[in-house]
């Protein structure tokens, strides 16, 4: 088995709750090869924050790791100890959040968190992390580096703060940027400016890249390989192309289909996928997915189906495209 | 640009402050009716010697009159040339008018038993928060431990206890208790002892008591108000980010919540101030502390009108004094506030 940047496998987290252990990540497998971008989708809930938190160790208690590994050049970031993973965090993994406006310390100013990594893990002082500060800032495109270090986050425009935080996480140059929703709370210009930004500094850095993201048009734009998850689980992975080409599980399927295309007839209406998120104290037998699923046989309520591939290079957890039924041409009759 | 700012919130004081005097000198105006207590009471006045007392005393004006005699109106107008005369000073020239009881200033009294106060009262403060911090952190970081039910069920008994039966409890054990037991114990009232006292460890042995009683109380409120700030601002996500860096869970407490969560702290320490000096008066008296507290209770009882005044007038300013100081602090520790 050839070695990956990162690897995760069967990852569990659980946070017990009043109605019982609510599995947000519920076995949850993947890699990511240095440099390249992995988009991941799914639903509200789904567990992606989750999963990637939990790749950070992040996850606060009351939640978990239950099990499962995550192999970070071979050493499993979830037998490590809180100052280890110190060690790894901000250093080789870095994460930007959704939320810019309330992810930088209001009280610190902005080239003071944003040279503090380096403080942490390459030692330097305060002036050379700072000349670090405006070098990086000038590099995502800060407008003005040299007095934008000295203002305070509520002094930075949406925008210029995301940037802030993704010169934050780029100053120790590390392998792995994991980025969930970079771009939810920016208005459209700015999005398209940010994810630019991500993309440039994939292709000049070389970090292998995790977005999480609701828009499945960022990922066609930004991602090489999808993810899609549903409660808890991966329920289909493969290149964005084929994905997108020929989904083969009917939750990718419907989220396709609610998309609006151009090249499709303007007149033929988009639907939305029916039916609720499951509540993950109470998930549905079988498939989780098989109360909303249009393609449902009678194996769906009783039986998870695995993950396994569905085409060469595509996998997905469903009994109908596993028996080869291509749901493009399924769903033409299944309306 | 911060002086600029403090000095625009004392302008913005000022009217308020005005308020007061007039407030302060309308209720005793009219409680206090004639103003010199048991003048007709004494057989050996003649009704026009009375009159007179009341002319010399000013106190046959108009309340306006009185009010702005009071206030040294006349005083700065004679400065400018508009008065003629010689006038007697008012509280413009920071001059509270003369005791009842004594003769002697109002002003002379304050500032001889200012300073008790402000040492009692500050150390008090300094302990408070000395101690409630630490205990609101402790609280915070460790919800729902033995040691997080220890110091809420601390602060309800803090809350809850009154201070002078705080005192005297403790009066009995350290004092009275200690002593009969033959131990080393600590002063039971004063400032200092009068034989053979006065050094530093003296006075410092007296104030262990009543600093203690006072900042008991001010602990427990302080100390769970900052365990909610620290908990609230455990949940921001800046403090995700800063453990995403990957630093301590020490450094994340203290560089990057702890500062967050003092902010609003302040603010409560501020409005506190001036309540520690009134709050105070009962635990003076209980110590025979001799600061403001007490003074304004003996005067009280006295009919000391122009000391309790003048005392009032001196709280109101402490009050507007712990707000403007708690704002601009404020302004310090938070940078999203303008100074404007
Ligand atoms: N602190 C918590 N306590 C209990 N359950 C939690 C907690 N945090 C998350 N969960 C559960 O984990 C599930 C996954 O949450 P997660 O934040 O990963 O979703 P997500 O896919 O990132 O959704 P979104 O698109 O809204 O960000 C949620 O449905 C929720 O039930
Ligand atoms: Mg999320």
């Amino acid at each position: 088995m050839s070695e990956h940047l990162l690897q995760v496998e069967n990852l569990r987290t659980e946070f017990p709750t009043r109605d019982g252990v609510v599995g947000a990540v519920d076995g949850v497998s993947f890699y990511l090869d240095p440099g390249e971008t992995l988009g991941i989708v799914g639903e509200s809930g789904s567990g992606k924050s989750i999963t990637v938190l939990s790749i950070m160790g992040l996850v606060q208690r009351p939640g978990r790791i239950a099990g499962g590994r995550v192999l970070y050049k071979g050493n499993d970031l979830v037998q490590f100890s809180q100052e280890q993973l110190q060690e790894v965090r901000g250093k080789d993994l870095a994460m930007i959040f959704q939320d810019p406006m309330t992810s930088l310390n209001p009280v610190y100013r902005s080239g003071w968190q944003v040279g503090e990594p380096l403080r942490l893990h390459r030692g330097l002082d305060r002036p050379r992390s700072l000349r670090e500060a405006v070098s990086m800032f000038r590099k995502v495109g800060m407008p003005e580096p040299e007095q934008r270090v000295q203002s305070y986050p509520h002094e930075l425009s949406g925008g210029m703060r995301q940037r802030a935080m993704i010169a934050m996480g780029l100053t120790t140059g590390p392998s792995v940027l994991i980025a969930d929703e970079p771009t939810t709370a920016l208005d459209v210009t700015i999005q398209a400016q940010i994810l630019e930004l991500l993309k440039k500094v994939n292709a000049e850095y070389n970090t292998a890249t995790i977005l999480i993201t609701h828009n499945l048009g960022v990922v066609a734009g930004m991602c090489e390989r999808v993810m899609v998850m549903y409660a808890g689980r991966v329920v289909e992975e493969g290149p964005t192309e084929d994905v997108f080409a020929n989904p083969s599980h009917p939750y990718t399927w419907s989220l396709l289909r609610s998309l609006p295309r151009l090249d499709r007839d303007a007149k033929e209406p988009l639907r939305a996928l029916p039916g609720l998120p499951p509540d993950l104290t109470d998930l549905p037998s079988g498939c989780h997915f098989h109360p909303r699923c249009p393609f449902r046989i009678d194996r769906c309520v009783d039986e998870y189906p695995p993950l396994a591939a569905v085409l060469p290079a595509q996998r997905a957890a469903c009994w109908v495209t596993q028996a080869g039924v291509d749901l493009n041409r399924a769903g033409a009759i299944v309306g | 640009m911060l002086w600029k700012y403090a000095l625009r919130r004392i302008i913005v004081a000022l009217p308020v402050l005005l308020g007061v005097t007039v407030i302060t000198y309308g209720l005793i105006y009219l409680t206090a009716g004639d103003l010199v207590p048991g003048l007709q009471l004494n057989p050996n006045l003649r009704p026009e010697d009375i009159a007179r007392i009341k002319a010399n005393l000013g106190l046959d004006q108009p309340f306006l009159v009185q009010y702005l005699n009071w206030l040294g109106v006349p005083w700065l107008l004679h400065q400018v040339g508009l008065w003629p005369g010689a006038v007697r000073t008012g509280l413009l020239q920071g001059d509270f008018g003369r005791s009842l009881l004594d003769g002697s200033p109002v002003m002379s009294h304050i500032l001889e038993r200012l300073p008790y106060t402000l040492e009692l009262t500050s150390l008090a403060i300094l302990v408070g928060v000395i101690v409630a911090i630490p205990m609101g952190v402790v609280g915070a970081l460790r919800r729902g431990s033995p040691a997080d039910h220890f110091l809420t069920s601390l602060s309800v008994v803090g809350v809850s206890i009154p201070n002078f039966w705080l005192a005297l409890l403790l009066v009995l054990i350290f004092s009275v208790g200690a002593f009969q037991l033959g131990l080393p114990h600590l002063p039971s009232g004063g400032a200092a002892s009068s034989v053979n006292g006065g050094d530093v460890l003296d006075r410092l042995a007296h104030l262990v008591l009543p600093t203690t009683v006072l900042a008991f109380g001010y602990l427990a409120v302080w100390s769970r108000y900052t365990r909610s700030s620290m908990l609230e601002s455990l949940s921001q996500d800046y403090v995700r980010t800063a453990r995403a860096k990957g630093m301590s869970e020490r450094r994340v407490v203290y560089v990057h919540t702890l500062r967050n969560a003092v902010i609003p702290l302040v603010t409560l320490i501020g409005l506190e101030l001036p309540t520690l000096v009134a709050g105070g008066a009962v635990v003076e008296i209980v110590f025979s502390w001799p600061g403001l507290g007490r003074l304004a209770l003996e005067r009280a009882v006295g009919h000391d009108y122009t000391t309790v005044m003048g005392l009032t007038l001196f709280t109101a300013v402490l009050v507007i004094a712990g707000n403007l100081l708690a704002d601009v602090l404020y302004a310090v520790l938070d940078p999203r506030i303008r100074y404007t």
